[in-house]
Order: C-alpha cells, then structure tokens, then sequence
C-alpha cells in the first residue's frame, strides 16, 4: 500500500513538474536570436564554400525550379540543402511549428505584411535590409512586398500576383467588345455577352477563395487613399460603406445573372477550362490562374486564346496580392554559421543563379538588365507589367487575414447577406488584430 | 531438521511470522503496482495533462502573434458566444452524432442479423463489411468526395439507371449534406457496430431462446421481445461510443466538405481547426474546453438511461 501510494505521488508529481514547463514555455523563441543576427550582418559571397553545413528548406513546390536552384547551390558550395515539406503553407502547421520551435533556415512564404507577422517576424525571421541584390531589382516592384513597415523580412524572388480579368480573346472580338478601362465599362461589357446568350464571368465557388477578388479589386483606389490604415486602426471597419459597398455589388453581379449557373459547384480546374475553351469570356483571377492554364495548355494556345486586363472601380489600377510563391524567408535559428549559409542561399539565388532561375523557371524577370524568357506567356507580361502602376490587396496592406473568401463563399450558398458577409469579416479582423494587441481593438 | 507442522494449509510451512505471511499471500496474488507507472505516465503526459491546461489556456490570450501569454478571465467565453457561431457549430456536430449513432448502429444491427449464422459465406461477408473500419478516415473522405462530386461516379451510375443525365450536387446541399456525410461515416464504422452486436448476438441465454421458440414466438416476435432486451449491453457499448465518439468527429467530414457547404458541416472540431490555424491559440482552447463540457454533459443522461435498460436482465 505504501509503495503504490507512493508511486501515485510521484507520478503526480512528475505531471506537475511538466505542467510548470509547459506554462513557461513562451519565452522558448526568443532565445539566442539577437547576438546571432547581429554577428551575420555581412553576407558572404554567393559560392563561397560551405562543406559540412546542412540547411532545411521548408515547403515551396517539388520537382520544379527551386530543386534546380538548391542542386545548383549544393554544386557550388558544397551545402547540403534538405527540404521538407508543408502540406499546404497556408495552413496551421507551420505556424504551430514555429511556434514550438521547430523553425527550418528557409522557407517558401507568402511576403505580404500580415502573413509575415503571423510568424512573428521581428522574433523568428532575418532581416534582409542589406541585401546585395536589392539595388538591381526593377524599383516599381522592389519594394511592393516582403516588409513589414520599412523592415524587409522576405525576398521576393518572382513577379507578385496580380489580381486581373482573364479573358477569351476570339470571344471579345465575337461580342464586339473591347478591353474595359473601368467597372462601369466591365458590367457592360458582361451585360452585352449576357444579351448575347453567353456566360460572361466563371467563379469557382467550390473553391472559395476566388470569390474574394471580387471586392477587393474595386477598392484600389480606396486603397491608395488609405483605406487600409484606417481599418487597421479600427477607424473604418468592413461594414463600412466602402467594403460593404465593394461586397453588395458582388452579390448583385450574381444575382443578376452574370455568372456561370453552376457557380456554387464549379472547380478552380473548371474555371481554367472554361476561359481557355470559350465556356465563358472572362475569369477575375490571380496568377495561380496561369500556373493551371499552363499545365494544360502550350504558350502558343495561352497566347492565342488568352488576355489580361487590370480592373478597378474608377480606372484600370491593378491589386498585387503576392501569393505564397513569390517569397523566401530565412529563420532566426540562433546558429549563425546555418544563418549565414541561409542568406548566402538566397544571395546565390538573387545574383549568380538568377538568369539561369529565370529561363528555368518561366517567369517574368525582377531585374531589368535579366531578359524575361521568351517561352512565358504574354499575359504574365502584362500583369507582371500593371505593378508599376499596382496598389496592395487585404492580404499585403491589412494587418490581419480574416476569412473573407470563405464568408463570401457562404454568400454565394444564399446563406447570408452581404452585411452579414462584412459583419462576421470584421469580428474576425478585430479578433486577430486584438490578439496582435494592434491599437484601437 | 524437518518437522512436521501442525498449523494447516499454511503455504510457507508454518515457521514464519502471520505479518509476514499475509504481506507475502497479498503480494504474490497480484502484480507489482509500479508496473501501472509507464502507462499511466504515458496517460498523464498525453491526456491529463493537455485536459487540465485546457481548463487553464481557456482563460488566456495565447496567441501565434505573441510570445508569452496574460490572463484574461472569461472575455474568450463571452466573445465566442456573443459570435453565434459556437453555437451553431455545437448544433450541427449534435445533429451529426445523432444521426452517426443512429445510422451506424442501425446498419450494424442490421448486417448482424442477416450474418448471424456462421456459415462460410456469412464469415467472409463479416470480413468484407470490417475492411472500412480500417481504412483512413482521410482516404474515405477523400474517395466519397470524389464519388459525390456532381460528375461523380454516383451520379453516373444513377444517370445509366434512369436514362438521362444526373447531376445532383450530393455534397452542394445547405440541408441535407449533413445527412450525406453521416452516411459516410455510419458506412466506415458500421462493421465495428456489427461486431459488437453479433458478439451480443452469440452470448445470449440459450435457455431462454429456446423457451421463446417452444412457446411458438416468430423470428420477429422473438427479436423484439426478447434478443432486443437482451442485446442491452451492445447497445450501450455502441450508442455510447458511436455518439460520444461522433462528438468529436473531424477527418471523414474535413476531407468530404471541409466544413461546406456555407458552413452547414463544420463539426465544431472543423471550426477548432480552424480557428488554431488562424493563430488564435486561447479561442481555439476555449472551444475545445465547450465541446469537453458539452460531451460530459451529454454523457451523464444517455449512459445512465442505457444503463438502466440493463438492469432489466
């Protein structure tokens, strides 16, 4: 009886212990990272050698150009370069990862502002202030992402996404239309191919969040005048006129018949097809729309078939929301021979590989004195091309991502209306931007 | 120098102390009580604890954003509520277990009956109908997502059927797709149900099945009036598990719907999920710490009814 009573104790005891531990377990990111990162302020020069030091890099696609970039880089500096995989970077993992400590040296990262601070930037990330290839970067998009105020946390290694009107060229010059230089002139020309008895806009409302394009893109020029500061100061909210009024128009677009009939069941696949195919004549989308087309579809056909156009309210302005593909990030490990290593990866990539990126890679090229491939698709010119003149999305201005596609979605079920669409935004925005302790929330 | 003894059945011969001989009996009739201490550190790590910081996280502001975190009583609780979304949530995962028990149970009944008897072809269906219970709720979810897809293979079996094109949106409905996943889920995991009932099906009294048949009872006055009674016992196992079980079902539906459409199957450990991955941590736990209260709440009344139903026998 007094051995078990005993064992009992103990046990409790140890449970106890590891309960202590756990509450403590909040100052576990903050160790060691400051004197780490002010030792590796210089970079090294990008082939410098590296034999024996083995860095992880986390998510980003396989079998694609960013193998051929770590293959290059192992080549010439003798690293070794693991990656791991994140099952979808959007999602919790790698967040709780972090958070837990389990941070790799690079990883593939959307650069926008909230998502960086969902991270904790200033406590997990490197800053890349002083980074060799900053000064050869095309200026109009060199400073569009990757910062959070004037602090640079990711590179930007590919053109930001743009958010834009796809549309079927022979289409257009079918129904007689031209390219829209603003909404008005977009609702009509949707209105004439209505007429015409064809499908004017296809939306992929089984995969949600397309659907959230479609207010942001008309409120660009709110942006530009400061919409955003004021929503992330709690001085205008999403059931404001302004995002309310950018949400109803959505819905009366929808309800007028606008879009494709099985919108609620359509695929993002479904969407591709349908403006390469003629199915309907305009798709509002982002780049990832392109990747898709491209899996299917050769650069003739894209360039055949396919347009771009920007869209705004008043104007044409474009929205870039740079997406999960176009930055890198690189962690506060508190080893700064792996730190080191870590920027001299993202230097070999930005300097001495970056043609060799490019032409692989088919994008469009960051740097004006590194030609774009002949073989991307013109429509990636374009959008790539509407940055200069480009104001930033929810995602790359707000300091929060609330699940405004996912309300949106609901919307589109009939499920709720439109104020009830900004209403729950906003409680989602206030409750993240409360748990950053942002001011005014 | 051996001596007979007079003291009887005394296993130690007699020569030793009665302490020492009542210490010795105690502990040779049982195991060492340290052999519990791996398993039941085990249980402590991964299941007391993480229970009790439930209640203590709860009252927090855990973040993804910041490190460290501050009490904040029960703002998280009234927020959640004010928010309405909680709740529906805890409705749609109360229907949904409902309807899982119901249905899981009922096709286990169901499939115990018709192979109760042990023949070749009934022990090979036994088999074939216990093969979902081991697969990856994931997979099923998966494959059930694309079988119900509007061009699905559903539809084009219904439409070879009938004649014509058929595209019902099984998983686009805002009513009834709940219903559809739990058909889903009742289908993965009714073998298990099956073979709780056929266990409860073999151990009956066999006196008292062959009085009923003396007596002149048919198949189906027997099965209601006394196999059913008897089965008491399966049936609490099974309810109890399948509902209390389904209250925190996640995967199946995650991977068929994920939580669509509109929300009307977000079980409310899709909203957890959710919510976590947003980052915020203490509003995550607070619904985890409601979704522990609810299930106890619920399982206080169903397992003493189904108890209680056994007292009969």
């Amino acid at each position: 009886m007094n051995t078990s009573r005993l064992t009992r104790r103990s046990t409790l005891a140890a449970g106890l212990g590891l309960a202590l531990t756990g509450c403590a377990g909040g100052s576990l990111s903050s160790g060691g990272g400051d004197s780490a990162d002010s030792a590796s302020q210089g970079w090294n020069e990008p082939t410098a050698s590296l034999s024996g030091v083995t860095i992880t890099f986390g998510g980003g696609a396989v079998n694609g150009p960013i193998d051929k970039v770590i293959a290059a880089f192992q080549k010439a500096t003798g690293a070794t370069v693991k990656r791991t995989a994140y099952p979808d970077p959007y999602e919790q993992s790698v967040l709780t990862k972090v958070a837990t400590g389990d941070k790799p040296d690079l990883a593939a990262w959307q650069p926008t502002a909230s998502e960086l601070i969902a991270l904790q930037a200033p406590t997990n990330l490197l800053t890349l202030d002083d980074a060799p290839w900053l000064s050869s970067l095309n200026p109009a998009v060199r400073d569009l992402s990757g910062l959070i105020g004037k602090t640079r946390y990711a590179a930007l290694v590919t053109s930001p996404s743009v958010m834009g009107v796809y549309y079927n060229k022979s289409l257009f010059s079918q129904y007689g239309l031209t390219t829209p230089k603003n909404w008005a002139d977009l609702v009509a020309a949707a209105t004439t191919v209505k007429a015409a008895g064809g499908t004017p806009f296809f939306e992929a409302g089984a995969a949600q969040w397309p659907t959230q394009w479609w207010p942001q893109v008309q409120l660009a020029e709110a942006a530009k005048a400061g919409l955003w500061d004021r929503v992330n100061t709690n001085q205008e909210q999403f059931t404001g006129p302004t995002i309310l009024g950018a949400i109803t128009e959505y819905d009366d677009l929808v309800k007028q018949g606008l879009f494709n009939a099985d919108i609620q069941t359509a695929t993002f696949e479904q969407q591709a097809d349908a403006v390469m195919t003629g199915g309907a004549a305009m798709v509002l989308q982002v780049d990832a729309l392109l990747l898709q087309i491209q899996t299917t579809y050769s650069q003739a056909q894209i360039d055949d078939t396919l347009g771009w156009f920007p869209i705004s309210k008043d104007g044409a302005t474009a929205t870039s929301i740079p997406d999960n593909k176009n930055g890198i990030v690189a962690f506060k490990t508190g080893d700064s021979k792996r730190q080191a290593a870590a920027k001299q990866f993202l230097n070999f990539w930005m300097t001495t590989y970056y043609s060799d990126f490019v032409s692989q890679a088919g994008v469009v090229s960051l740097k004006p004195d590194v030609p774009t491939p002949s073989t991307v698709p013109q429509v990636a010119k374009d959008s790539a091309a509407s940055l200069a003149d480009s104001v930033g999305s929810m995602q790359s201005l707000a300091i929060a991502n609330p699940d405004l596609y996912i309300n949106l979605a609901n919307m589109l079920y009939g499920k709720v209306t439109p104020q009830q669409v900004a209403e729950a935004t906003q409680n989602q925005f206030a409750q993240l931007a409360k748990a950053q302790g942002a001011k005014g929330f | 120098m051996t001596e007979t003894t007079t003291a009887p059945r005394s296993r130690t011969g007699g020569t030793r102390s009665p302490a020492a001989r009542a210490g010795r009996a105690r502990t040779s009739s049982s195991y060492p009580t340290w052999m519990l201490v791996p398993a039941f550190a085990v249980l402590t790590v991964f299941f007391l604890l993480p229970s009790l910081l439930n209640f203590v996280y709860a009252f927090t502001d855990w973040s993804a954003f910041r490190a460290g975190f501050s009490f904040v009583g029960t703002d998280n609780f009234s927020s959640l509520l004010s928010d309405g979304t909680l709740l529906t949530s805890l409705r749609i995962t109360l229907v949904w277990a409902v309807l899982v028990a119901f249905l899981q149970n009922f096709f286990g009944l169901v499939l115990a009956l018709f192979l109760e008897g042990d023949g070749r072809i009934n022990r090979t269906a036994r088999t074939f109908f216990f093969v979902p219970v081991l697969l990856s709720p994931l997979a099923v979810g998966y494959i059930f997502q694309a079988l119900l897809k509007p061009q699905g293979a559903l539809n084009q079996i219904l439409g070879a059927l009938v004649g014509h094109d058929v595209s019902i949106a099984w998983l686009g409905s805002t009513t009834w797709t709940i219903v559809v996943v739990s058909l889903v889920q009742a289908w993965k995991w009714m073998g298990l149900s099956m073979l709780v009932f056929l266990a409860g099906l073999k151990t009956m009294p066999t006196d008292v099945l062959e009085a009923a048949k003396i007596d002149g009872a048919s198949w189906w006055r027997t099965l209601r009036s006394v196999r059913f009674p008897l089965l008491a016992p399966a049936i609490t196992f099974n309810v109890a598990t399948a509902l209390l079980g389904s209250m925190s079902g996640f995967d199946t539906v995650q991977a068929t719907t994920t939580g669509g459409p509109a929300q009307t199957t977000q079980l409310l450990n899709i909203f957890i999920f959710r919510t976590f991955g947003q980052g915020l941590y203490a509003q995550a736990t607070t619904m985890s710490l409601v979704l522990f209260l609810t299930v106890v709440v619920l399982a206080v009344p169903v397992i003493t009814f189904l108890r209680r139903r056994e007292d009969v026998l």
